[in-house]
Order: C-alpha cells, then structure tokens, then sequence
C-alpha cells in the first residue's frame, strides 16, 4: 500500500513539476479533469466535502489555500483555488497544489481504496498506475 | 598352421602368409595406424563439431527464450494497454448504461455516495477533535494555565524520573524551591492581572536562566520550583540560584509600570536531602522558608535542623485555620497613658492566640504564618471588629472614654473593600469613629503613595484616628507627614529602650518629638519600661507613653478595673 502511496505521490509531484506551462491553470486543468471523474461517483456534495477536508488538512502548511465551499457551476468550480495560486509564487504555489492533491487523493484512497482511486486517476490524467514505470499514457 | 603375429612384429623382410613381405606389412600397418589417427582425429572434430552446435542450438534456444520473452513482454504491454482501452470502454459503457438507469436513481445513488462519503469525513473531523481534545486534556492536566509551566504532578514525575537516572548514573541533582516575596501585595494593590502577568514574566525570566534539560514548574500561587536534572556539586545549585536571583531583580514591564520583584530560593539536592522526589521537594520548600526569615532575596540549602522547625511552623499554620473558627484568639489592651496627667488616655488592641494544647502563644509566633499564608485578612478584620466591640462596651458600661487602638496590616490596607469595612464594622458595633485609631507602619504608607492618600484621606474624613507605628524604624520620610492626615506617631520602642544609655537614641528621640510637635502632632513613646525613660520623655514634652511601666497588656475585665479607679498598678 505504501509503496501505491508512494507512486501516487511521485506521479502528482512530476506533474506539479513540470515546466514550462504548470501555472494556476495547469493545476486547476489537473483538479477539473478529477471532478470530471468522481463527481459522477459520489456526487457534487461528497466531492465538495473531500475537497473542504482536503484544504483544511493542507492549510496547516499553505495557509494561503482559500477555505470555503466550491462553486456551484462547474466551470468555475477552482476559482478559489486559482485565485490562491496566482497569489504565490509558482513554486510555492505548485508546492501547495502538490500538498492539496496528494491529501485530497490519500482521503479518497482511505475511503475507496488505492486500487479504484489509482483508476480513477489513471481516467482522470490518462497516468498508468499499473506498474512501477509510471508511464504517462498519450492521449 | 603358420603360427602369424597378430600385432605386426613379426621379423621383417620375411614372407608371411599372404605372400607379402615384412616391410610390406609394415607400411601397411604404419598406413593403417595413420589412417586410424585419421579417423579417430576427423571423430574428434566431429565431437566439437557437435559440442559446438550443441552450443550454438542451446545460444540459439536461449536466443529465442529471449525473443519470447520480448514478446510476451510487447504482449504484456499490449494487453495492458488493451486494459487501458478497456477500461476506458468500460466506462463510455458505463455512461451509456448510466442513461439507461432512471436518473431518479442514478441521482440517489449519487446521494447515497455522497452522504457516506460526508458521513466518514465528518467522522474522521470528529476523532481527530477527540484526539486533540484529549492531548488537550493532557496538557492542561500537567501544565500550569497561566504560564504553560508543567505543574505540580509534571514536576513530581519529572523529578522522579531525574533521581532514577542520577541513582543508575552516581550523579546528583538538585530541586530549587522558590516563592516571590511580598507578592501579594502586588496582587492586591495592583489588580490579578497585573499579578497574572508579572507571574508570566517571572514564569519566562526562570525558563531563561536555566538549561533546556532543566524543568521549571509553577506550583500554584507565586511559588515556582526548578529542577537542575544534573549537577556536579551543590556549588552549582548555588550559581544558578545567584543567577535567578539576580535575573528576577531586573524591573519587569507590566502594564508600563516598572515592577521589581524578589525570590527567596530554598535548595535541596539529591542524594544528600531525600530519596525520592516527594521529600527533596519538601525539603527545598523548608529551606525556602528559612531564606525568607532571613531577609528574603536570597537562597539557602536545606539542613535536616529545619525538619523540627518546619513541622512547628506546619502545625501553628493548621491550627491557625482552625483557630479562626473556634473563637481561640482573645484581644489584650495595653494602655497608653498621658505623661502629664498620668491618666489612661488610650488602649492598644493586641492579639493573642489561646491555643487549647500550647496556651496562650504570643503574636511573633503565629503572625509572620499568618500573613505568608494569607489569614492575616480575615484575621485582622476579627480584630477590628472585637476591638471597636469591646470600646462600645466599655462606654456603655459608663467608663471613661478612651481611643482604641488597632493595628493595620498592607494586605488588609490594600483590600479593596478596606474603607467600606471599617465602615460597616463602625455601624455595626455602634462606635463613634473619634475613639478608633488606626497604626500603620511606615512600609505601609510607602507603597503607592497615591492610593495611600486617597485612603488616608478617607479615613480621616470619617473621623478615625491614624498614627505611625514604629517611627524612625522605616523611612522616616517627612513629606508623607506632611501630606497625609496623620494624628500620632509611636516612636519606635528601640529608641525608647536606649534612651538613658545612648546619647544618639536620646537624641533622636528628642528630634521626633520635637518634630512631632513642630507638625501638631501627638507623639507617643513605646517601651518605656523605667522611671529614668519616663523622666527623660517628661523633660521632651513628649504627649504619651506605652510599655510595661505603665502596663502590660491585659484582658478586657482587668482593664475595665483600671479605667474604674483611674489607678494604675505600680510597675
């Protein structure tokens, strides 16, 4: 299990480090294409509440990430998020982002389990979790 | 039959039996051996021959174990991405069976996810609260609240855990047992906050001044104790008690008030003063009281000695909680008497404890308890109370008039509701505020000079007398003479006391009397125990005398007799 951890986390860090165009919104483009996934799962309320918990968890260390309810429409769904990243630097703020996905994504895998969370990721970010290569799957 | 060599040696040049001759022969089967050779060679060859292609089928076995490898490998990939598609498949397949459920129920579905995934967060919320609660709970059950300290059960344990390790290690260590002197006094003259915040700076200066692997607790109240875990000699408890002391003597800025305090540090080491940590903390608080009897702001190590006086000192403050209750203190009048007229003019009100088991205990032995421990107040208002009584009583009884005298402590000064309850003990005792005097020492008038006035001013605007006990022992400031409504001054007794065999206490008597009268006030001397003292104080014109010449002090019936004849005993 701690090894999954381990790739999940390794997977979420290279994508937060990748240069040149990981800016607020990359980092937001990253968060719509997981609600995408799990909203159908466990609706518009479970996915607000993971994410509230999420950045409650995450503040302690980037007090700068926004707290509050997610917006309603769907396109606008991360402002607060962006709104927070734009606000740092960007090494800090993909510091922050990589924090807050890989608590939002540790709080999914307690609830659902690393395997369905490593698909739903894999759907999410076309990523293949499967093996410890970690190949990204070109779209 | 020609017996022939069937290994060739046979003689050569001779016929043999197929006509050929030895030579022949010879060659023949030198030919033959080579050709032998020959063929054994080629089979040689055709051994490597075939150990080489054995060699060569097995490389290429493996060649092809490889290659199937590879392409089970490329199979493998390809069936993961096939998973890869599959599952994205799955799930264009799950959205389009998603259209076919009803969306009543695929909405419900998402609810009820929804629901449980909220409910294990909020779950999560509230064992995490519980958790933080409890470590909460933790910290405040071994830590002092208002200083973040470790109390006195932390300390305890710590102190424990110190002697275990000296005892494996051969070290030692010592407790340092301290309390703020006169801090009570700030409390009540300055408010608990300021108290509370000069608490928390003492608190700071302490951590300051000792090593991280040292422990400094808040015991409750203005006592502190500081472990030092390890120590090489008491020397070093020493030092670090001259450290604390000489840190805390820097004035600490509370409320833009400039507050200078002081400790007195009694010191205890282990293995030497205990075994365990109960004992070396009682120890170090023994020898802290020793260090404030002998003048505060200091340290002292404990001596086993001090056990016998600390258990007096434990059981006179035990008894003095009870004594208040069971009525066990008796007020005894001294008179004081007009040099002129040789007439009781006054009486003091001074306390006595009549202990059931120790009879009657004279003030030194229980008042410093007493005021350490804080019954000083209530005791003090009992006085007053019982003396102002006893005044109404002897008027009513039809005696002559007389000012009774009662002394006032600071903390009872400094008491918020001192005013109202002299006030109220006035009303309730139905004596008229001109035969109250009220004595005050000079350190009492000293503090605060403001809210002294104010109180002062009070005081005589009720019509109570006020007077100054103990003259020329303390500051002896003249402008507060001047400034305050003050009526007497007692010239303190260890003038009184020299005044025929010292010139120099003569003279200063003589100079506060002088003074005394320059300023109209009445002067009263204390200690006059001689003839020659009260010659002396007759030529100085002083007003009044007090002391065993005149009188010792007695209970209020024998007093009553003395006011009744107007006579004095003889001394």
């Amino acid at each position: 299990m701690e090894s999954h951890n381990l790739l999940r986390h390794q997977i979420i860090k290279r994508l937060m480090s990748q240069p040149p165009d990981r800016d607020a919104d990359a980092a937001v483009h990253l968060w719509k294409r997981m609600a995408t996934q799990i909203i159908p799962i466990i609706g518009e309320d479970g996915f607000s509440s993971l994410y509230a918990r999420s950045i409650f968890l995450a503040q302690s260390t980037f007090p700068c990430l926004a707290a509050g309810p997610l917006a309603p429409q769907s396109d606008h769904r991360f402002a607060g998020l962006k709104t927070s990243l734009e606000g740092q630097t960007p090494a800090q703020a993909s510091e922050a982002n990589c924090l807050l996905l890989i608590t939002f994504t540790n709080t999914l895998a307690a609830l659902i389990g690393e395997q369905l969370t490593n698909r739903i990721l894999q759907l999410a970010w076309g990523i293949d979790l499967s093996n410890s290569t970690a190949k990204e799957i070109p779209e | 039959m020609n017996k022939s060599n069937n290994d060739g040696t046979s003689d050569a040049g001779s016929p043999n039996q197929s006509g050929l001759s030895r030579q022949q022969e010879d060659k023949l089967a030198a030919s033959a051996e080579k050709d032998m050779a020959r063929r054994e060679s080629v089979v040689v060859d055709d051994e490597a021959t075939v150990v080489r292609r054995e060699k060569s089928i097995t490389q290429r076995k493996e060649a092809v174990t490889r290659r199937e490898n590879v392409a089970e490998s490329r199979e493998d990939a390809a069936h993961r991405r096939e998973g890869t598609a599959t599952l994205r498949e799955q799930v264009i397949h799950t959205a389009d069976t998603g259209q076919a459920i009803p969306s009543d129920q695929l909405s419900m579905m998402q609810q009820a996810n929804a629901q449980l995934v909220i409910s294990v967060i909020e779950a999560q919320k509230l064992a995490e609260q519980v958790e933080t609660t409890k470590a909460q709970l933790h910290h405040l059950a071994h830590h002092d609240v208002l200083t973040g300290l470790p109390n006195r059960m932390l300390l305890q344990d710590r102190v424990s855990q110190a002697i275990e390790l000296a005892r494996r290690q051969g070290t030692r260590l010592a407790v340092l047992f301290m309390d703020m002197d006169r801090f009570k006094y700030i409390n009540d003259s300055l408010g608990h906050p300021v108290g509370d915040q000069l608490l928390q700076s003492v608190a700071k200066c302490l951590t300051d001044c000792v090593r991280h692997s040292d422990t400094v607790s808040r015991q409750g109240g203005d006592e502190f104790v500081v472990l030092l875990s390890t120590i090489k000699h008491a020397e070093d408890a020493a030092l670090s008690a001259q450290k604390i002391l000489t840190a805390l003597a820097a004035p600490h800025l509370i409320d833009q008030l400039e507050l200078h305090v002081s400790v007195s540090i009694g010191i205890s080491t282990y293995p030497d003063d205990g075994q365990d940590a109960e004992t070396l903390i009682k120890n170090a608080d023994t020898a802290m009281y020793h260090a404030k009897e002998n003048g505060r702001n200091n340290y002292k190590f404990f001596e086993q000695e001090m056990n016998v006086r600390a258990v007096q000192r434990q059981s006179i403050e035990a008894g003095l909680h009870r004594a208040l209750e069971r009525q066990e203190f008796v007020l005894y009048y001294q008179p004081k008497v007009d040099l002129q007229s040789n007439m009781i003019v006054g009486v003091e009100a001074l306390i006595r404890w009549q202990h059931p088991q120790r009879g009657l205990v004279p003030p030194s032995q229980f008042l410093p308890i007493a005021e350490d421990g804080g019954l000083i107040l209530p005791m003090g208002r009992w006085v007053l109370r019982e003396a102002c009584r006893q005044a109404q009583v002897w008027r009513e009884a039809g005696l002559p008039p007389i000012i009774v005298a009662v002394n006032t402590s600071a903390l009872e000064f400094r008491a918020t509701d001192f005013l109202e309850n002299i006030r109220a003990t006035l009303e309730e005792t139905s004596l008229e505020p001109g035969y109250l005097e009220l004595e005050l020492t000079e350190s009492v008038l000293m503090q605060d000079a403001d809210f002294t006035n104010t109180v002062l001013h009070g005081l005589a605007d009720l019509g109570i007398k006020l007077a100054i006990d103990d003259f020329g022992t303390g500051y002896s400031s003249l402008s507060y003479l001047r400034r305050f409504p003050i009526d007497t001054l007692k010239i303190d007794k260890s003038f009184v006391n020299q005044i025929i065999k010292n010139p120099d206490d003569a003279a200063i008597v003589s100079a506060i009397i002088s003074m005394g009268k320059s300023l109209k006030l009445r002067v009263v001397a204390e200690g006059v125990e001689t003839p020659e003292q009260l010659a002396f104080l007759l030529a100085q014109h002083c007003d009044e005398g007090q002391g065993y010449y005149f009188g010792h002090p007695a209970v209020p019936k024998k007093l009553a007799i003395l006011l009744k004849t107007g006579v004095l005993p003889l001394p």
